[in-house]
């Protein structure tokens, strides 16, 4: 087989894998963002700007539709953790990996409302950012995919399928922050430690970390 | 289970980053943000001319974060380069490319203004061209642009392959708002006269002359196929082409026997190498060909 015909099949392989967990959030009011499965018994991740004020609506990949709770957010990191009832959903892991500059990666999400949209870039450095007010610093990853409204809260993904980041904003036209799946992982820690009743303090998100 | 093509892919690329990372440096020589530069040798930095705004108080951050002050070892504007020297050798020298670059192929264009890592912009080469002229009296043979984007402080830093060889070094500052790379080769170059000189010697002849078309007469005394020339329409007083004996009305035809129909053409012409140097230039008087030796300048 030629290159290009595997380059194509791993391409469609790669989609094929990440698709089924992307989802839509739709808002009370107009436009809709991204967000992605989390396990498979209904927690889905998003950004915490495309949740709103109101628990919003999540459109799966078979068309259902269902209703959200909003379980957690964290507007510092800009992440949400939502729930549905339903069961065996597929989720996106998240990589075991630390992204790397130059390594290939594609933005799942919903641009300009143009469902299921995949654009390509690479991971063009890796930055750290301030909460709001200034209070804590954290890790970021900046890519070059192209992204539009629409794609908040939809996963940035490598090429094991994997996700490394959620897409969190657009800066200058042409580069993108995502929030990688180091803080994205200990988000939802934090909230489960807190629902199993555990003391646990907010654990400072250390610097450098990808 | 065979690899997966585009894992294989990723990963290179992100090793070649990794790899031309290392020979990357921050160059802090202007008030704005930093700007990137490539370690040619373990003490020698080469980087874009235009970002070294400053003569003294100059300052490379290593990868590994250490910061080592640097004095100007040379200065091209012409081809926007410029060369530091570092207080110690402890650079990784990067390692320039062994085959050229082509149109189409895969690039990384680096850079690291800032020290929280290396930065990374893929792109294709899109275009090879030249000669250019640059705006500042220089003439690059080649040069080359791609549709890497030119982030913030990434004028002097490296354009590489995926195997992490160095294709050229890229500025914004020969072009107005879209940046160009200056080929390995030429750059290395130009680097190492810098080393010997602190600038590029250019030859001097002291004429101004514009493009004319060659009479069909004089074609025939020439002998050649050749259809334009350079009029010389003014010879600078003591210059080295007033001495040789070149006067106003000559039409410039040739330099050592080559032919010259354009002002690109005689410019590659005046490199370093023909200064102080006796030079046969042809030029067409009264229609006749005539060979004038002239000791070319330096300018």
């Amino acid at each position: 087989m030629d290159l290009t015909t595997t380059f194509t099949q791993s391409l469609d392989e790669l989609i094929q894998q990440v698709m089924p967990s992307l989802v839509v959030v739709r808002g009370r009011r107009r436009g809709a963002g991204a967000g992605f499965i989390w396990s498979s018994d209904g927690l889905i991740l998003t950004n915490s700007h495309v949740v709103g004020r109101h628990a919003p609506k999540l459109i799966l990949q078979d068309e259902q539709e269902y209703k959200s709770q909003l379980l957690a957010r964290d507007p510092n990191v800009d992440l949400a953790l939502l729930s549905i009832k339903a069961s065996g959903l597929t989720p996106l892991e998240p990589a075991s990996v630390s992204p790397r500059v130059g390594e290939m990666v594609f933005a799942f999400g919903h641009p300009w409302g143009q469902r299921n949209s995949v654009t390509k870039g690479i991971v063009s450095a890796l930055m750290s950012a301030h909460t709001r007010r200034k209070k804590q610093q954290f890790p970021v990853i900046r890519s070059d995919v192209p992204l539009a409204p629409g794609n908040s809260g939809g996963p940035l993904v490598n090429m094991r399928g994997e996700m490394i980041g959620i897409n969190a904003m657009i800066m200058g036209g042409d580069q993108s922050i995502a929030i990688p799946a180091s803080v994205v992982v200990e988000f939802v820690d934090r909230f489960i430690s807190k629902k199993s009743g555990k003391a646990h303090r907010d654990k400072y998100i250390p610097e450098g970390v990808l | 289970m065979s690899k997966n093509i585009l894992i294989e892919l990723s990963d290179a690329l992100a090793d070649a980053a990794e790899r031309a990372g290392q020979s990357t440096v921050l160059v802090n020589a202007r008030r704005r943000i930093p700007a990137s530069g490539i370690a040619i040798a373990a003490d020698l930095i080469l980087t874009a001319n235009h970002v070294v705004e400053r003569d003294e108080d100059l300052n490379v951050t290593l990868p590994d974060g250490s910061e080592l002050s640097a004095t100007v070892a040379g200065r091209d504007p012409g081809s926007d380069l410029a060369l530091l020297k570092l207080e110690r050798a402890a650079a990784t020298a990067a390692e320039p490319t062994k085959t050229p670059a082509r149109v189409g192929q895969i690039a990384l264009a680096l850079g690291r203004p800032t020290t929280g890592g290396i930065q990374a912009s893929l792109g294709a080469v899109s275009a090879i061209d030249g000669p250019f002229r640059t705006h500042h009296g220089g003439l690059l043979e080649r040069t080359m642009r791609t549709d890497c984007i030119p982030y913030p402080g990434f004028s002097g830093g490296p354009l590489i392959a995926a195997d992490g060889t160095v294709l050229g070094l890229n500025t914004s500052g020969l072009t107005r708002g879209a940046a160009i790379t200056i080929p390995t080769d030429i750059a290395w170059s130009v680097a190492e006269t810098l080393e010997k000189h602190g600038h590029i010697r250019r030859g001097y002849l002291g004429i101004r002359s514009q493009t004319v078309e060659i009479p069909s007469d004089a074609q025939k005394s020439l002998k050649r196929k050749q259809t334009s020339g350079l009029l010389i329409v003014g010879v600078e007083k003591k210059s080295p082409g007033a001495k040789g004996g070149l006067i106003v009305g000559d039409i410039l035809v040739g330099v050592k026997g080559s032919p010259i129909s354009h002002h690109d053409e005689l410019f590659t012409h005046l490199t370093g190498e023909v200064i102080g140097k006796s030079t046969a230039i042809d030029v067409l008087r009264g229609g006749k060909l005539e060979s004038i030796d002239v000791v070319i300048g330096e300018r």
